[in-house]
């Protein structure tokens, strides 16, 4: 009798597991979905919103370059110029064919984004893919590390929510989550790297060094990484800490808490299994947003610490009106969230065995 | 035979800025071995403080003020639970004395299995991964549940096998006394009534005692061999569901019971006013400003809790014998 019950539930189980994997399934595929939908609505913004910026790029760089070489203006043969590189930049098609020819070349042509105006002949993508692994060495490598950091500390502060210590971490947390990131960077560079001079504060390595697979080049790489990762780290793990402990504090107040204390379960389990891993489902979307939010935030530290990333691509970028360049990192910083966000998006229902349901 | 549970002068308040408000005011209540005890009262009145304070589980701003608890077993071991360190009490929870909690909609973790929540504590009690497993379904059968449910998350379980998970999970180590705050609140009649009487045959079976807190007198009515009533933080009456039903004494316990709707068309009466909040509990009898007998002695003296009769008792000037001799 008991084995026929068992059989029986060992049956249906394989099923719901069954009917579980299609709904993982549908789920990702839905997802995946909605990811290729936004690339290529993002692109489309970005492409028309910088044609629509008043202003001929070539007008205004052949121009200035013109004026720079204190020449007398030759009205016809800049023009002519100007009326040559438009054309090779296909500048002078209407806006809709441009847009198919710039769509076509990116997905067929291998991501081929066009040359940038000033260093032409260079395609942008190679521009793009030099720069791309500082930002991502130093970036998002110190936004994971924050996110670490940050959900460990902000869930033990929220565990002992009543002690001196935590209520001090709160303070504290706050205090250099509102702080800019330029200021903690501007803070590091003066402090310790000028004047107490523990740490190098510019440039990506040592300026005597070339890159190589040796151990002084790389210790340089790294000890010219710890200032730049840190300034981002100390703002965004402040905002992940305290994100985690008001998740934290709001899973203590549920009532499966309650009944997990009332069962005698050990302090650890509890903040293990019922604490800590239910408010870290809210905290892995956030990761995902905060990557998107603090972009920004890179750009100006690549600036202040003179690393050869994105972020200092675009500012040189925007300053010569290289718009096709200045398109290609705004392109790069969206496929990269957009993406981080499908990560996420896939990664939640083995947290949380309710989405799978509902999504 | 001594009393399972024993309690004696237990208050229990609310931490303010400057002081403590007492929600739960000096009660004393004995839970006899094998019975089912409702505690009932209204919204406010303390008896969910009190079971938070027998499960040792109140949470600041709750506090216990004073009192003691004793939980006498079978084996001849006593606890005194109020002064027990809290990893000696984790190694009572579960094993002696279960807890089925107010909001038993929200009390299973949504992200784990049932089967991981019911067999957590059994395995960290020393079983086996087979013998929690057994002893698992077992429980579940007590309530009447599936196997099979041990595979499924707590959102795919409907409000009353929810509740029947968290009684049979209750139920699995067999403890000698089981509190339970308000487990049918949230429950259509019908399902109400299956669950409380699994829960006499649970009892029954496995000769364990229950605890039962509720407001609802119906409740009570169906399952409770004695009951106290609690008005203010304080028990107005105790005694079997017998006598209090049949002959309530404390005007309280009458104005409860007039308050049952009954066959026969005949009218409600309610009590007028509403319950104190414990910011403002009236001096003397905290009852004295809803009470239609109310006397002069009410205002000023707070009545004791004194026996009426055989298993029988009721804290209210009416019944003190100068009182009645002077009638």
């Amino acid at each position: 009798m008991t084995a026929k019950i068992e059989a029986r539930a060992g049956e249906s189980a394989a099923e719901g597991r069954d009917a579980g994997r299609r709904e993982v399934l549908q789920y990702a595929l839905r997802r995946f979905g909605v990811y290729l939908f936004t690339l290529w609505a993002a692109i489309t913004v970005a492409f028309f919103v910088f044609r629509l910026v008043p202003g001929d790029p070539m007008n205004i760089l052949l121009g200035n370059l013109t004026r720079a070489e204190g020449r007398q203006r030759d009205k016809a043969a800049e023009e002519a110029l100007i009326a040559h590189y438009r054309e090779i930049f296909g500048m002078d098609d209407p806006l809709p064919l441009q847009y198919v020819n710039y769509l076509r070349k990116a997905v067929l042509g291998g991501l081929d984004l066009g040359p940038s105006f000033v260093e032409y002949p260079a395609q942008t993508k190679d521009l793009v893919f030099r720069r791309m692994p500082w930002t991502i060495g130093i970036f998002t490598t110190s936004v994971l590390l924050a996110w670490l950091v940050g959900t460990v500390l902000g869930a033990l502060i929220g565990w002992l929510q009543r002690s001196r210590l935590s209520q001090l971490a709160v303070v504290i947390s706050t205090l250099l989550q509102i702080t800019p990131v330029y200021l903690v960077a501007l803070g590091l560079i003066i402090y310790v790297g000028y004047t107490w001079r523990i740490l190098p504060a510019g440039g990506p390595y040592a300026r005597h060094l070339q890159p190589e697979w040796t151990w002084e080049f790389i210790s340089s790489l790294l000890t010219h990484a710890i200032l730049p990762m840190l300034s981002n780290m100390i703002v965004i793990g402040a905002g992940f800490t305290l994100g985690m402990r008001a998740l934290m504090i709001s899973v203590l107040g549920e009532d499966y808490l309650t009944f997990a204390r009332a069962k005698g379960l050990s302090p650890f389990t509890v903040l293990k299994d019922y604490a800590f891993r239910n408010a870290l489902i809210p905290q892995v979307t956030a990761l995902a947003i905060i990557v998107g939010a603090t972009l920004n935030g890179t750009f100006i530290i690549e600036v202040l610490f003179q690393l050869p990333g994105l972020g200092t691509l675009f500012v040189q970028a925007m300053g010569l009106r290289d718009f096709n360049t200045m398109q290609a990192v705004v392109l790069f910083s969206i496929f990269a969230v957009l993406t981080l966000t499908l990560i996420v998006d896939l990664a939640l229902p083995l947290l949380d065995p309710r989405i799978r349901r509902t999504a | 035979m001594p009393a399972l549970l024993e309690i004696r002068g237990l208050s229990a308040g609310l931490q303010g800025r400057r002081s403590i408000t007492q929600v739960v005011s000096h009660v004393d209540l004995d839970v006899q071995r094998g019975e089912i005890l409702g505690v009932v009262g209204e919204s406010g009145c303390g008896k969910s403080t009190l079971a938070t304070a027998i499960m040792r589980l109140l949470v600041p701003p709750q506090v216990l003020q004073s009192g003691s608890m004793t939980l006498r077993l079978k084996d001849g071991k006593s606890y005194e639970l109020l002064d027990l360190p809290e990893a000696d009490l984790r190694q009572l929870r579960w094993r002696h004395l279960s807890y089925i909690p107010q909001g038993s909609m929200n009390s299973l973790n949504p992200v784990l299995r049932i089967e991981r929540q019911m067999t957590d504590i059994l395995i960290q009690h020393g079983l086996t991964r087979e013998e929690a497993l057994k002893r698992s379904i077992a429980a579940l059968e007590l309530v009447n549940l599936e196997p099979r449910l041990l595979d499924s998350y707590p959102h795919e379980l409907s409000g009353g096998m929810r509740q029947r998970v968290i009684i049979a999970a209750a139920v699995s180590m067999r403890p000698a006394l089981i509190v339970a705050d308000e487990l049918t609140t949230a429950l259509d009649v019908v399902t109400q009534r299956q669950i409380l009487q699994e829960l006499a045959g649970i009892r029954d079976e496995l000769g364990a005692t229950i605890l039962i807190i509720t407001h609802d007198m119906g409740v009570v009515a169906q399952i409770a061999d004695r009951v106290a009533v609690m008005y203010a933080g304080k028990v107005a009456e105790l005694g079997t569901v017998n006598g209090i039903f049949e002959s309530p004494l404390h005007p309280y316990s009458q104005g409860l019971i007039g308050s049952i709707p009954r066959e026969g068309g005949q009218r409600v009466e309610g009590l007028p006013g509403e319950a104190p909040s414990p910011w403002n509990y009236p001096a003397g009898c905290r009852f004295h400003s809803r009470c239609p007998h109310v006397i002069d002695r009410c205002r000023a003296e707070a009545p004791a809790l004194l026996p009426q009769g055989e298993g029988r008792w009721a804290a209210c000037h009416l019944y003190e014998p100068e009182v009645l001799s002077n009638a």
